[in-house]
């Protein structure tokens, strides 16, 4: 069951503390045709694990994860991130924000930004805004930034602009500037969706490492199955929007796939396969 | 099977012809009202290609009191030729300045919200959210809707015969172009890329600043130097009213029917214009 990496600082996952509690979480997109993204999810993440959110397009992981730093508004039910619940009261939300890191799909680096800046960007949450209308940081800022892209291997790219570099370059910076938030949590949407299997598995094997060096909590959404066996310790299956797995990698059945990936409604197959 | 195969082309195609045909008879009502209004409207603003072919000795008479143009007034052109260019930089520069601030307070994406929690009414809130957007843009299309020589008509009133005056106009006109143009560009940036900077905690300026107007310079920059161009063109006229630049020498030897020098003005001008078209296209390519 417990399939630990050895450099893990803790032993024993089970006596850390909670680190993000998802607790009755639903959320209905309002408009046309109202579309329930979630229902009813609660997840328990404990600090250091590395969890994968495993589901089919359109189960709701996205969703899920964008309630957690509030990009998205849940329709109802709390969460709670290092003890402090998140609200949307712009003050404390962006405390929370700041313990909490982002890696999109897409990469999201801001293009015409050097590398450096898009890291250092990480940092804003730190300063004022008097500091920022000059985009000035400071040495220690600028010691964390290069610190972090270290990490990821990619402080030799330091001063390029970020749309020179390739995909799998744009996300390690990408998690780069997640990493100079200092945060608690790192939340991954999809992060290797659109990259190739090599450098897929590189860009999950540096979220891992995050997990197990420096203790940071770290959600990953995937839908690919191998990349879950391979990588995850607990996984969490969405489909439609709920919950419908939650437990060690190994305990991944056929049967439990077929539920994650084949449920469908009485309607039959509205979905892709 | 086949024969209702075939059956269904042949309805669909028979379609196809009903469509075919209704569309002409649209197209013939629609072209036939549009003449008949053109023909109405030629006629009340008094369009009579006769009283042209009537007039050509006339525009004869003008055109060979210009030729030869006088070119040694070429040297006496030489401080209302940078005089223009003058008012056309320091005109522009001042639009880029002031459409800074207001292209942002135009775009809906990063206009300030006005929250006032007794109104709870969506259709309150739509409109009230907005307030700061919607006069902004009202401002805008009135600065963009005035000429600017009727900006210089008042400012020569304001602060006197001379270029300051064209300053200001264009710099007015230029502002209410460039903060449109430029609130546009934002309101069209990556959604992504804000997503990732709001993800790290950073307030709403520090968004701005760091994912907003980093997308949106290269637009601005070309914006920019677009309008400069266009400025150094409106700067040739403003004379007309007093506003400094060569529209003044234009019009003085024109009342004192000096045509010849007139025809010098001319191309002064048009070497001008072409000269700034020029570079600003260079300028340009070079941003992009």
């Amino acid at each position: 069951m417990n399939q630990e990496p050895p450099e893990t600082t803790t032993p024993g996952q089970e006596r850390n503390p909670t680190m993000v509690s998802v607790k009755d979480v639903s959320k209905t997109y309002a408009g046309a045709g109202a579309t329930e993204a979630l229902r009813n999810v609660s997840i328990e993440v404990r600090e250091g694990e590395f969890l994968v959110i495993l589901g089919p397009s359109g189960a709701g992981k996205s969703t899920l994860m964008r309630c957690i730093n509030r990009l998205v508004e849940p329709t109802s039910g709390s969460i709670i991130v290092d003890g402090r619940e998140v609200t949307s009261r712009r003050r404390e939300l962006r405390a929370v924000r700041r313990q909490v890191g982002m890696v999109f799909q897409q990469f999201n680096l801001v293009k015409r930004l050097s590398v450096l800046m898009n890291v250092l960007s990480g940092r804003l949450a730190y300063h004022t805004l008097w500091r920022s209308l000059i985009y000035s940081f400071n040495k220690e800022d600028k010691r964390i930034a290069i610190e972090c892209l270290a990490r990821v291997n990619m402080e030799h790219k330091t001063f390029q602009r970020a749309d020179t570099l390739s995909g799998g370059e744009q996300q390690r910076v990408a998690i780069a500037r997640a990493l100079a938030q200092q945060p608690k949590v790192i939340l991954a949407d999809e992060p290797v969706a659109s990259l190739d299997p090599k450098i897929a598995r590189q860009v999950l094997t540096y979220l891992k490492q995050i997990a197990g060096e420096l203790g940071i909590t770290v959600l990953c959404n995937l839908h690919q199955v191998e990349y879950a066996r391979e990588y995850a310790e607990r996984v969490v299956g969405l489909s439609r929007g709920a919950v419908v797995f939650d437990g060690p990698s190994g305990k991944l059945t056929d049967d439990i796939l077929q539920q994650i990936y084949y449920r469908d409604s009485e309607a039959g197959d509205d979905d892709d396969v | 099977m086949t024969m209702t195969f075939e059956r269904d082309v042949a309805a669909t195609l028979q379609m196809e012809a009903a469509h075919r045909q209704r569309r002409f008879a649209k197209g013939l009502g629609w072209g036939g009202l549009t003449v008949a209004v053109l023909w109405f409207t030629a006629d009340q603003i008094g369009m009579n290609p006769l009283a042209l072919i009537k007039g050509a000795d006339h525009m004869w008479d003008f055109l060979t009191r210009m030729f030869p143009p006088d070119l040694s007034y070429i040297f006496f052109l030489g401080r209302a030729t940078v005089e223009t260019v003058q008012i056309a930089v320091w005109g522009t520069l001042l639009a880029v300045v002031f459409s800074i601030p207001l292209s942002l307070l135009a775009a809906r994406n990063t206009t300030p919200l006005v929250m006032l929690p007794w109104f709870t009414e969506t259709w309150q809130r739509l409109s009230l959210h907005l307030l700061v957007f919607h006069l902004t843009r009202l401002l805008l299309n009135m600065l963009r809707g005035i000429n600017e020589l009727i900006f210089a008509l008042i400012f020569v009133s304001a602060v006197g015969l001379g270029p300051f005056a064209g300053v200001l106009a264009i710099a007015l006109h230029a502002t209410g172009m460039l903060a449109k143009f430029c609130g546009e560009e934002i309101e069209g940036v990556d959604q992504g890329q804000i997503e990732a900077v709001q993800a790290t905690g950073a307030s709403k300026m520090q968004v701005i600043l760091f994912a907003v107007i980093p997308q949106v310079i290269p637009a601005f920059i070309s914006y920019s130097i677009f309008r400069f161009d266009v400025s150094i063109r409106s700067a040739t006229v403003l004379g007309l009213v007093g506003a400094g630049g060569l529209g003044f020498s234009l019009i003085k030897t024109m009342k004192l029917f000096r045509y010849y020098e007139t025809a010098t003005c001319i191309l002064v001008i048009f070497l001008l214009v072409a000269g700034a078209d020029w570079i600003c296209s260079k300028w340009r390519a070079k941003v992009i």
